[in-house]
């Protein structure tokens, strides 16, 4: 009852500074976004219309005219099926990866909430792979896995099993690479799930429990629904970055063997980097853009965006 | 929406302005400072940086810093610095020559005009033919080599001895004979790699007379030899005799944890393979079918067309490819120099790596030289057909499929 | 005192996670002493057979070393600082100010985050050239100064606290900016700890951006420098693996810091 009463007590301040004038109003909410939208402006959004402007020609850096190609490149992805397939691997990997980081991490943070010395040692372990570079984590978990003098292979030796190429086996890679992914990036996902949970008040749960609910109600009908806005966020953002993964696959595998792990990034960055097409390279960061676009939309309507607002 | 216009101008400009204060102040006249991006990171830039530094030392009219940047950064920020006339003076745009093509396209590389015979001149005629003609276009020449690898025969002493085989292989047939011998106990035959690596596999083709792209830039992997040669090669991988999949780097690991008897490689190897302890001895590729073969390398160095200092600019590149600097590299690094006229230097033929594998670069050829969309060619072509052909793939029908792929590349006309 | 069968498992798990977690951390930094003959002679084993500081030694030697890690904590530390601060700022008016075009600029936020960094990078290149700032620590830190994920994140935990904490502020007088100072900020003590260290973690390991914005080694952060020494050909373990130790102890001393922050419920329970 309060809440609502107070959203329009504070509407109704700010509806005062709007109003229908045409006279210059000084919004205080300028001075709160300034700095970052101009260093988006600036620094993000110009040049991501640069890029979709390269993408619409055969663009050569440098050339004194550009060969047009309208929209050229967008049809040469169609009928491209290395682009289909690093469609395909980048959304397994993003779909198997998010959710077993959400699962995880949820589970690591449940686990080790209580602020206990222990606690913050364990919690401290979890998060180390997040803390190292991503070159060296993958220069290292390259040595552990190398079926000839990696530690992983003599554990299976030691067991009398046959050494597995896990990263140069097409059809063990990309799972490789996924638990590499989920090692590294459990300890970030259940970070911010602890940052939520650690916000959720505590009259909620005396309250329930005065009502006599269990831990498992606790957790469905009063953490889930406390930390819905993590949960989205984070749900949005894992799945976000997954789908633009590059470093890991490039460090570990670089797309091999044989397109197995190539994701929409890795190719995108041979095709401008290695292959010097940068409109095609363009052409692919869109439609991955629009990709990412379509599927944080489903996400949004899915955790019912606009009850959160 | 207008709301926001006027705070996003106001920042604009003020960010505009700011960028006055960091204007560097004008040079006052003094040594001609020249700058350099090379990519050689790693053990090998030891070596580099002793030529640099002795230049400097005995030009203190022209000054020159080299910076050391990883390949792939230098990939993504060369193109878009030398194209709109900012960047460095000099630089090795990527380890593979067939970029020169690329950045000509752009236009920006200075023609090296100052050539000759003298010792402030680029002697062109003295350098490696094949990175020579690399580098030439329309007759000018664009780029001189910063160093040439030739790929040799490693081979593991002990491994042989262990084995009964007491000189390594001098033919091709000898070479696939001795692999499968020395096969067993853990141990592979062969250390090959197919992919991030220097290509070893095109030498394999070349020893039993196949090719990859022929001089037309059409794909002459359909030859009855090519197919023959592919078939035997990735029989032996399948059979255990070379592993599989791996890429230059595990190959390196493979044979340098003594998992390998052979290896093909290039002279970079041969210092970290010592002191990993390998008993070991280093051969001429095993003759072909058509004479000795192997691979070579080479890194192109060149000028941005929009130098300030070009002929102080080619007086560097005199240097760096002059006897002096040459043989200090050979010595220093193992590499062969990039000189033909040093071949009796009494100290370069003291030195048993250079001597092995200079004695390599009459018959060393380029990977897909002059090949239209040769990086192209190579990842998303080349290396998947050897990839497939390894893991059992038919090999014909893999052939055939690779062929469409590269003429549809290379826009091969028949 | 029988543990539950629940609790059993759930430490077994835990304790997995601990072991896998830890093999590779303990194996990178006994990695760092080992010569490079040993590691491939024993490379099952986790402990050195021979040991060496020549990986230390060389990245003293051979590297600029305090400088660039002066550099490292300039880009980490003052960006770190500039984003918790811009991008709070921009989370408090998404979440609290009802203002014109909120909405879009929400959306032009997430858009951002979309695009891969690749792909802006060319651009990113050539208009910092046009304003100078090429090689330059501002050149490194301005362009990377708010954080889309940063704004979305504290946007949600914005969100999340009760706006009757707002109300009773406006009641006694206070402006926007009294309420984003003294009662949200503080409120949100877990999520800008939790942000700082992310931020700190990833731009202290940030290797792609730092090689770009500069072209000399005196300007470049720890780990750009270190790429000196993973050659193409021949790569010296011990040096990388001694590199990356190095690197990582600021991290894990600024995360074990942090901890304290992330205290349960304290502050979101001061609702009178």
């Amino acid at each position: 009852m309060t809440a609502h009463h107070a959203t329009s007590v504070a509407g109704s301040i700010t509806a005062g500074n709007r109003g229908g004038t045409r006279r210059f109003r000084f919004q205080p909410a300028w001075l709160f976004i300034a700095p970052s939208l101009t260093i988006i402006l600036i620094f993000i959004v110009f040049p991501i219309f640069q890029s979709f402007w390269y993408s619409l020609f055969n663009w050569r850096i440098g050339a004194d005219v550009q060969e047009w190609l309208g929209l050229g490149n967008y049809q040469r992805l169609l009928g491209d099926e290395l682009f289909w397939n690093a469609l395909r691997v980048t959304l397994i990997f993003s779909i198997v990866s998010v959710a077993a980081q959400m699962v995880l991490g949820y589970l690591t943070a449940a686990a080790l909430l209580r602020d206990t010395l222990f606690n913050k040692v364990v919690r401290s372990i979890y998060f180390f792979p997040t803390i190292v570079a991503l070159a060296t984590i993958g220069l290292v978990w390259r040595f552990l896995l190398d079926p000839s003098i990696g530690l992983v292979g003599g554990i299976f030796a030691a067991f009398g099993a046959e050494p597995i190429g896990w990263l140069q086996d097409p059809a063990l890679a990309l799972p490789t690479v996924i638990f590499v992914s989920v090692w590294k990036n459990l300890g970030f996902t259940m970070v911010i799930l602890l940052a939520g949970l650690t916000g959720v008040p505590t009259h909620l749960y005396e309250a329930a429990k005065i009502d006599g609910a269990n831990s498992r109600q606790l957790t469905w009908y009063v953490t889930i629904p406390s930390i819905r806005p993590t949960l989205l966020f984070t749900t949005m953002i894992l799945t976000i970055n997954s789908l633009q993964v590059f470093d890991l696959v490039y460090v570990m595998t670089d797309g091999g063997p044989l397109f197995a792990t190539d994701t929409l990034v890795t190719k995108m960055f041979r095709e401008g980097f290695t292959n010097f097409d940068i409109g095609y390279a363009s052409a692919i960061a869109w439609v991955l853009f629009a990709l990412i676009m379509i599927l944080s939309a489903l996400q949004l309507r899915l955790f019912r965006y606009r009850d959160v607002d | 929406m207008r709301k926001i216009a006027p705070a996003i101008a106001a920042t604009v400009l003020a960010a505009l302005a700011l960028s006055g204060c960091s204007q560097t102040p004008a040079t006052p006249t003094g040594p001609v400072a020249l700058s350099l991006w090379t990519g050689f990171t790693g053990g090998d830039r030891a070596a580099y940086e002793g030529i640099v530094k002795d230049f400097n030392s005995s030009h203190p009219n022209i000054q020159v810093t080299m910076d050391v940047q990883p390949w792939d950064t230098i990939a993504q920020k060369l193109p878009s610095a030398w194209a709109t006339g900012q960047g460095p003076d000099l630089a090795t745009p990527n380890f593979d020559s067939n970029i020169v093509a690329k950045y000509l396209d752009t236009k920006s590389l200075l023609a090296l005009d100052d050539l000759g015979t003298g010792d402030t001149q680029i002697n062109s005629d003295k350098l490696a033919p094949a990175a020579v003609k690399a580098f030439t276009a329309d007759g000018k020449l664009y780029a001189v080599p910063a160093n040439i690898a030739t790929l040799q025969l490693y081979y593991n002493k002990a491994l042989f001895k262990a084995a009964g085989i007491t000189a390594p292989p001098a033919t091709v047939d000898e070479f696939r004979a001795d692999a499968q011998k020395l096969t067993g106990n853990g141990v592979y035959g062969l250390s090959l790699a197919d992919h991030e690596t220097i290509q070893m596999w095109p030498i394999l083709q070349w020893l039993d007379g196949g090719d990859v792209v022929d001089a037309k830039g059409c794909s002459a992997l359909g030859t009855p030899e090519n197919i023959k040669s592919l078939t035997t090669w990735a029989g032996l991988v399948t059979s255990g005799v070379a592993p599989v999949g791996l890429t230059g780097a595990e190959s390196d690991t493979l044979f340098s944890g003594g998992k390998a008897a052979m290896q093909l490689n290039g002279p970079w190897a041969a210092a970290g393979y010592t002191k990993a302890g390998i008993d070991l001895g280093v051969a001429a590729v095993p003759v072909g079918v058509n004479g000795p073969v192997t691979l070579g390398s080479t890194v192109p160095l060149a000028i941005s067309a929009a130098s300030k200092h070009p002929k102080e600019a080619q007086e560097f590149l005199a240097y760096w490819t002059g006897k002096q600097a040459q043989t200090t590299f050979a010595l220093a690094s193992g590499f062969p120099p990039v000189r033909t006229d040093l071949a009796d230097d009494p100290q370069l033929t003291a030195n048993a790596t250079v001597t092995a594998f200079a004695a390599a670069l009459p018959s060393a050829r380029l990977w897909l030289p002059g090949v239209t969309g040769a990086t192209k060619v190579d990842s998303d072509v080349y290396v998947p057909l050897i990839g497939q052909i390894t893991r059992g793939a038919d090999v014909a029908s893999s052939v055939a499929d690779a062929t469409k792929k590269i003429n549809a590349i290379t826009g091969c006309k028949g | 005192m029988l543990i539950s069968l629940r609790a059993a498992v759930k430490w077994a798990l835990l304790g997995i996670g601990v072991i896998v977690i830890l093999i590779p951390f303990i194996w990178m930094i006994t990695g760092s002493f080992r010569s490079e003959a040993d590691l491939f002679a024993a490379p099952q084993s986790l402990w050195p057979t021979t040991w060496t500081l020549h990986g230390y030694q060389s990245i003293w030697e051979e590297l600029p070393f305090l400088r660039l890690l002066f550099n490292t904590f300039i880009f980490a530390g003052v960006t770190t600082a500039l984003l918790l601060l811009f991008d709070s700022m921009c989370a408090y008016a998404l979440a609290r100010i009802n203002f014109r075009g909120s909405t879009v600029l929400f959306w032009l936020v997430i858009a951002t985050l979309m695009i891969p960094f690749q792909v802006t990078l060319i651009p990113v290149f050539i208009e910092l050239f046009h304003f100078g700032w090429l090689n330059t620590y501002q050149g490194l830190i301005v362009p990377r100064a708010t954080s889309a994920f940063g704004i979305f994140m504290l946007r949600q935990f914005f969100l999340s606290i009760p706006r009757e904490l707002d109300e009773a502020a406006r009641i006694d007088g206070a402006g926007h900016f009294r309420i984003y100072w003294r009662i949200i900020l503080p409120l949100s003590k877990p999520a800008l700890a939790t942000l700082a260290v992310l931020h700190f973690m990833n731009l202290w390991n940030d290797l792609l951006w730092p090689l770009i914005v500069t072209s000399s080694t005196d300007m470049r952060t720890l780990p750009a420098g270190l790429t000196l020494f993973g050659g193409q050909h021949v790569t010296d373990h011990a040096v990388l693996l001694a590199g990356a130790t190095i690197s990582l102890l600021p991290l894990a001393l600024a995360f074990f810091l942090a901890q304290r922050f992330f205290v349960a419920g304290v502050a979101t329970t001061g609702l009178k």
